[in-house]
């Protein structure tokens, strides 16, 4: 059985349908991407397993449980954490601030698991002190990743880690999600940058119009010449 | 070269900036006229130092006041009108209460829990003061910080929560809305008449001396001093300290991530209500101990001053409140010295308009601190 479960989703926004009969699986400690062209409704995938979107249909299990009502605010009790794609940091708070919001649903701020972000984004430490919002944009990733693994959750959903950032960050954001991945936390990860995280996943999702159109593993996905053809570019 | 540079610079700062060369004009023939009329002895140090005086005590009412305005306004992302209202009722549920203790058995209970609806009783006949009937003055405070909690609670379960999600100026037309009924209902219990509330003989004062002369220091001057800046310091402690504090900044500054944090959205609105309410009551309980009267339009009128204060210090911060409304309160007080103290409240919007056309965020602009 897998940790997340998703079957024959229907969702969107209010009347607006996005997804149809999407089907997604993440093992536990598994390192999955969904890749696909914009507008393919790949963050939708990820809004409607925290409960922000508008189900139409289908069930979301986590860990054997239906999850598929419940609220954004209590699905983070699950095990699950999430960084949205923009506005994913608190801008008015600073950088320790930022990581305490991350543990709010527990009595006390975790020191062990604040030492671990803190170990595993150095960074973090040295501009603890710094309100969010006047870090770079590299900065402000590696925050409200800190952020959602405060809780140590079992299941880690990224949307677009590497949007904005520059060049030479894009390959230590992968670095670090590998290095979080190995460390046990499986990750559920949207990219735009299809090749790379295809490359480093353990499977891939293609996604296109809101439905499933290819899954298999990673490097399989990315040698197979129709998606090259269709969706990486040749 | 120098001449040239200097005309150069000159001519574009009138150019690009036209305003502030008007403003500064202003702003220097108003220094001029205050040092002129000083030095003439047609001003005096001591009538200006009462009058910064007094305006900082009205301009600390009004950023007290202006807090719960700011708090809601960040959390709630609409402009409360209502909240005028909610200073009044504070005020006349914490002098029912007042005026029960301080003259219990000299008057009947109904005629005090009405608080002398009608002329039936007199509070400066009760003695009223903070020195006088310190219980009676402690007690009607906490009262109404309590009931303006507990209204504005019962207020947002049954209007603002069921409208929540609508656009803010739905909220804002339907507080105003909130804010006639409540006024209206509060003339129905309470009438239309001001009262005097304390009498000036029984608040001690003191002199304090000031080159030419004394400024009047009164009981009341000072316990709304001490009251207000503990509050305000408390507040400021509560949001930088705390975990709830925290959370409020957290969810005025973005909802939803506070959401996916698992902040409880629902109970952070409910303390912010709690938090704004209470220094709300306290701070109309505290207009009406300094002013010494008290009438159903009191907290409508000081609104509009309010609004002028969170404005311009920039709304949604609360150091925008404190600061906007000691600037607004000092503009309103020592605006006499220039222009007929019928244009007070004129000059404070004035102050209001020409910050805004600088700033136009508000002095404390874009910094949502709840």
């Amino acid at each position: 059985m897998s940790l997340l479960e998703v079957r024959d989703l229907d969702a969107g926004y209010g009347d607006l349908q996005i997804l149809t009969d999407v089907d997604l699986d993440v093992g536990a400690d598994e390192y999955v991407t969904i890749v696909g062209p914009n507008g393919a409704g790949k963050s939708t995938v990820m809004k409607s397993v925290f409960g922000l979107t508008t189900h139409m249909a289908g069930t979301v299990t986590f860990a054997g449980e239906d999850i598929t009502a419940t609220k954004p605010e209590d699905v983070i009790h699950k095990g699950m954490g999430y960084v949205p794609q923009s506005d994913n940091v608190f801008a008015a708070l600073n950088v320790r601030e930022n990581l305490e919001m991350g543990a709010y649903i527990l009595d006390e701020v975790p020191e062990a698991a604040l030492r671990e972000v803190y170990e595993r984004f150095p960074i973090l430490e040295e501009r603890r002190d710094q309100k969010a919002g006047t870090m770079s944009g590299g900065q402000q990733q590696m925050l409200a990743m800190g952020r959602a693994l405060m809780l140590d959750p079992d299941l880690l959903l990224l949307d677009e880690p590497s949007a904005g950032l520059a060049p030479d960050l894009v390959e230590e954001m992968f670095d670090k999600i590998d290095e979080i991945n190995d460390a046990g936390t499986a990750v559920l990860m949207v990219e735009q940058n299809a090749k790379e995280a295809l490359r480093r996943c353990d499977r891939g999702y293609v996604l296109a119009n809101g439905q499933n159109r290819y899954v298999d593993e990673g490097r399989k996905l990315l040698n197979d010449e129709q998606v090259r053809q269709e969706f990486l570019g040749g | 070269m120098g001449v040239s540079e200097t005309y150069v610079r000159g001519r574009r700062l009138v150019v690009d900036q036209p305003l502030a060369i008007v403003v500064g004009l202003i702003g220097l023939w108003m220094a001029w006229f205050l040092a002129a009329g000083l030095a003439a002895g047609r001003v005096q140090f001591h009538d200006v130092a009462a009058l910064l005086w007094d305006g900082l005590l009205r301009g600390l009412i009004v950023g007290l006041a202006g807090i719960g305005l700011s708090m809601t306004y960040s959390i709630l992302n609409f402009a409360n009108f209502s909240h005028g209202d909610y200073i009044t009722a504070g005020a006349f549920s914490g002098w029912a209460v007042t005026y029960l203790l301080a003259g219990l058995g000299e008057a009947d209970v109904g005629s005090l829990l009405l608080v002398g609806a009608g002329g039936s009783v007199f509070g400066g006949a009760l003695g009223i003061g903070v020195t006088t009937s310190p219980i009676a003055v402690a007690a009607g405070a906490v009262v109404a910080g309590v009931a303006t909690v507990a209204l504005a609670l019962v207020i947002d379960r049954v209007v603002y929560r069921p409208i929540r999600d609508e656009s803010g100026i739905t909220l804002l037309i339907t507080s105003i809305g909130v804010a006639f009924a409540l006024r209206y209902l509060l003339v129905f219990v309470f009438g239309t008449d001001v009262r005097g509330t304390t009498a000036a003989g029984f608040v001690p004062r003191a002199s304090v001396p000031v080159v030419d002369g004394t400024v009047r220091v009164t009981a009341h001057d000072a316990t709304l001093l001490v009251v207000s800046v503990g509050l305000m310091l408390g507040v400021h402690l509560l949001l930088q300290r705390t975990k709830l504090g925290k959370a409020m900044r957290a969810m005025s500054d973005n909802e939803d991530l506070a959401r996916i944090t698992g902040i409880p959205t629902e109970r952070v609105v409910r303390a912010t209500w709690i938090i704004g309410g209470g220094l709300t009551g306290v701070a109309g309980y505290m207009f009406v101990l300094w002013k010494g009267t008290l009438g159903f339009n009191d907290g409508w009128l000081l609104l509009l001053l309010i609004f002028a204060a969170v404005i311009l210090g920039g709304i949604g911060s609360i150091y925008g409140a404190i600061g906007g409304g000691i600037i607004i309160g000092v503009t309103a007080s020592t605006s006499v010295i220039w222009v007929p103290s019928e244009f007070g409240r004129a000059a404070a919007f004035m102050v209001m308009i020409v910050i805004l056309l600088f700033k136009p965020k508000g002095i404390f602009g874009g910094r949502t601190t709840a």
